[in-house]
């Protein structure tokens, strides 16, 4: 065991969360939040599906994605509902994204030895405030928050380096649309397992818009 | 398939990223140590040096290896730094429970035995070699080595850890038989800084106890201080 | 007997029902990924009347910077903080031993001593021999002054009057051992500390961004984060915000949140019933 290293999370095709690719990208703006993550399912190369749904809705303000093996997203999203649904139903309020990040991160440090492969991305608006929050989480659920920004899955390089030029603070949600988008779509022309369609979920107090945008399809 | 170029431009960049710090990041802190234990005539001295490792770094260069058990005995512990903490924990909470429904000091031989059985049950997944010594009414002074495997045996004399291999000889042509408190003291200090010149993972200062029936004294015998010795 | 319909209840603790599966991955020649680590350098030092914490605050995966600004001093009492390096997550889990220690406080009605929150965190971290990654620096004053422990992730602690971790340890102590003195003023130990941290952000590629410090005395505490920001972020010169409309949308669907109806309900605070 190699202690207080930093260490890799490879993202060559034959690391387990790139075995079926994909990237995502949470961004804060003012009063509002984004999400965006591509729509390819793919086994290793091969391509199955180009409408894949990677951004889970977990209330109306609150929006959950989890990039890596695609079983285990799956699993993990509906163990994460039943909590969900338990902790409404037992507070009777509306869950802030700050709680739900820690029962994510709960949920992924029971499995410290023997981890699910995600490595989720929460965005949200606080129900009482509808202050913005983003975060993201290694696979064994250690959450940070972030003030701008926060990307996943397998062009998270392409990612941190579009988002880091692209971003500015108190962005108007148009304006956080079309910088959310722009970023996603050309770190994924570097990715060949990501891409093959977006979608993108700009969150705002009163709405959601949610769109599909037009990307390279190769 | 990226990754794959990089290497070939750098064909240890992997094995930079997951080598990124020294081997001391990885290892378990341990004590490769120098300890040794005396018995005389009303008492024991014990002593230690104070160098604490992980892998090839100092992590503690003033480590006190000689853990109170009780007020008449103490244990000097060589070995995983974790494990041997955990083990005099555990033993010296035992004795003082042992000690209450006692109404009276423990005895040094079951306090060696409290660590024979830890050492000896878990001896597959413990790395601690261990000098348990104490004063007590009935025997006197007594040093007990137990050393890797949980074997417990009393000895009038006993030295222990990585830097013991270099001078059992000299311990062993110094000690007589009924030595003073005195003559006791001057061989433990002699015999460890002699260990300590010779072994690269015991090194710092001397520590050093005496434990008689007014309890336990210590002191130091500081780096500048140590007896000097041919150094080649 | 548990059905697809009524999901067991699982037992708390750890759970290992993933790993066959993961272990078959890697057989299979699968990766398996490691979790986010802070590549850390951390340190702490008594000074005359109290304890300075510092940490940098950058965390790393791999040689990618996953945090530019993460907090590496945690919370555990009143009285005591603690610095984590290692792996991140368990650092984090680790410190929640802060809850035992306020239910402790509170049990007591005394400070936490110190010794105590060692002694709790040693026992967690040898119960599971090395595998929680956490090295740790715990720092706090009590009853008995300024305590300072240095905890490893095999659960082996030393007292230390100044001592640093992480990866960036050795530069951290070269400053500490060249620049160290006893009874130090706060003013001295914060600077010490800082630039002890200082040397580990510019020395060392896993430790980065700012310098964070905790200073604890007897009764107050000064949490400073930033106390430096060692590395500012360039600023940019023009916008490169893309114009409104750049990029292609194949279709838009707005959900409305709507708010039917809002009712507040008033709470009168009622003094507590303590006449019987």
């Amino acid at each position: 065991m190699n202690l207080y290293l930093c260490y890799t999370v490879k993202k060559e095709l034959e690391s387990i969360l790139a075995y079926n690719g994909g990237a995502i990208i949470a961004m804060k703006g003012k009063n509002c939040v984004a999400i965006a993550a591509d729509r390819r399912f793919g086994i290793q190369a091969q391509t199955i599906t180009c409408n894949f749904q990677k951004i889970f809705e977990m209330g109306s303000h609150l929006y959950l994605s989890l990039p890596g093996l695609a079983t285990d997203t799956q699993t993990v999203m509906e163990k994460l509902r039943f909590r969900l649904n338990l902790y409404e139903l037992k507070e009777n309020r509306k869950i802030h994204p700050k709680t739900f990040a820690s029962m994510v991160s709960n949920l992924l440090y029971e499995r410290r030895f023997g981890p699910y492969f995600v490595e989720p991305i929460i965005a949200g608006l606080c129900p009482v405030t509808y202050e913005p929050f983003i975060c993201n989480m290694d696979l064994i659920g250690c959450i940070s928050p972030s003030n701008d920004f926060v990307v996943g899955g397998t062009c998270s390089e392409q990612l941190y380096g579009m988002c880091e030029s692209l971003y500015e603070p108190d962005m108007e949600p148009d304006d956080l649309f079309e910088t959310i988008s722009q970023a996603l779509v050309n770190a994924c022309d570097r990715d060949a397992i990501s891409g093959w369609g977006a979608v993108v979920h700009v969150i705002e107090k009163d709405k959601v818009t949610v769109r599909t945008i037009k990307t390279r399809m190769d | 398939m990226a990754y794959m170029v990089d290497n070939l431009v750098q064909p240890n960049i992997s094995s930079v990223a997951s080598n990124l710090g020294p081997d001391w990041l990885s290892s378990e802190q341990s004590t490769g140590t120098s300890i040794m234990a005396c018995e005389f005539d009303g008492g024991v001295v014990i002593g230690a040096d104070s160098r604490a490792t992980t892998g090839a770094y100092i992590s503690n260069r003033f480590a006190d290896k000689l853990t109170k058990i009780t007020d008449y005995i103490y244990c000097c512990r060589s070995g995983s730094a974790a494990d041997t903490q955990a083990i005099s924990d555990i033993v010296a909470y035992h004795l003082s429970l042992h000690k209450m429904e006692l109404g009276m000091e423990p005895l040094v031989e079951t306090a060696a035995n409290v660590f024979r059985e830890l050492c000896y049950n878990y001896r597959d997944s413990l790395m601690a070699g261990i000098l348990v010594a104490g004063w007590d009414s009935r025997k006197g002074g007594q040093v007990y080595s137990i050393p890797l495997g949980g074997m417990c045996v009393r000895q009038p004399i006993s030295i222990g850890g990585s830097g013991s291999t270099y001078v059992y000889g000299y311990m062993d042509s110094q000690y007589k038989p009924n030595m003073s408190r005195d003559e006791c003291v001057k061989l433990v200090e002699n015999t460890l800084a002699l260990a300590m010149s010779r072994d690269g993972s015991s090194g710092g200062v001397i520590r050093i106890g005496v434990i008689t029936e007014k309890g336990a004294e210590r002191k130091v015998i500081l780096g500048n201080e140590l007896p000097q010795f041919y150094e080649g | 007997m548990s059905s697809v319909l009524v999901p067991e209840i699982p037992a708390p603790g750890f759970s290992f029902d993933l790993c066959q599966r993961n272990n078959f991955l890697v057989k299979k020649g699968f990766q398996a990924p490691k979790a986010v680590k802070t590549g850390t350098t951390i340190a702490g030092v008594v000074y005359k009347d109290g304890v300075v914490l510092g940490g940098d605050t950058r965390s790393t995966e791999n040689t990618i910077v996953a945090d530019k600004n993460c907090s590496k001093i945690h919370y555990l009492t009143e009285n005591i903080y603690c610095c984590g390096a290692g792996t991140a997550a368990d650092t984090e889990m680790t410190t929640m031993i802060s809850s035992q220690l306020e239910l402790h406080h509170l049990n007591t009605n005394r400070i936490v001593p110190v010794c105590t929150a060692n002694a709790m965190i040693k026992q967690l971290l040898f119960r599971y021999q090395g595998n929680i990654g956490a090295a740790l620096i715990l720092g706090g004053v009590d009853l008995d002054g300024p305590h300072l422990y240095c905890i490893y992730p095999h659960g082996s602690s030393d007292r230390h009057l100044y001592t640093s971790m992480g990866t960036g340890s050795l530069a951290a102590m070269a400053v500490f051992e060249s620049r160290w003195k006893p009874d130090m003023t706060e003013e001295e130990a914060k600077e010490l500390v800082a630039d002890a941290i200082r040397a580990g952000v510019f020395n060392d590629l896993a430790s980065g961004s700012n310098v964070d410090l905790c200073v604890i005395r007897k009764g107050s505490v000064d949490y400073l984060r930033p106390y430096d920001i060692a590395n500012v972020k360039g600023q940019r010169n023009i916008s490169y915000r893309y114009k409104r409309g750049t990029t292609a949308v194949l279709n838009k669907i707005v959900h409305p949140i709507i708010i039917e109806g809002e009712t507040v309900r008033r709470l009168e605070t009622e003094p507590m019933d303590t006449s019987s």
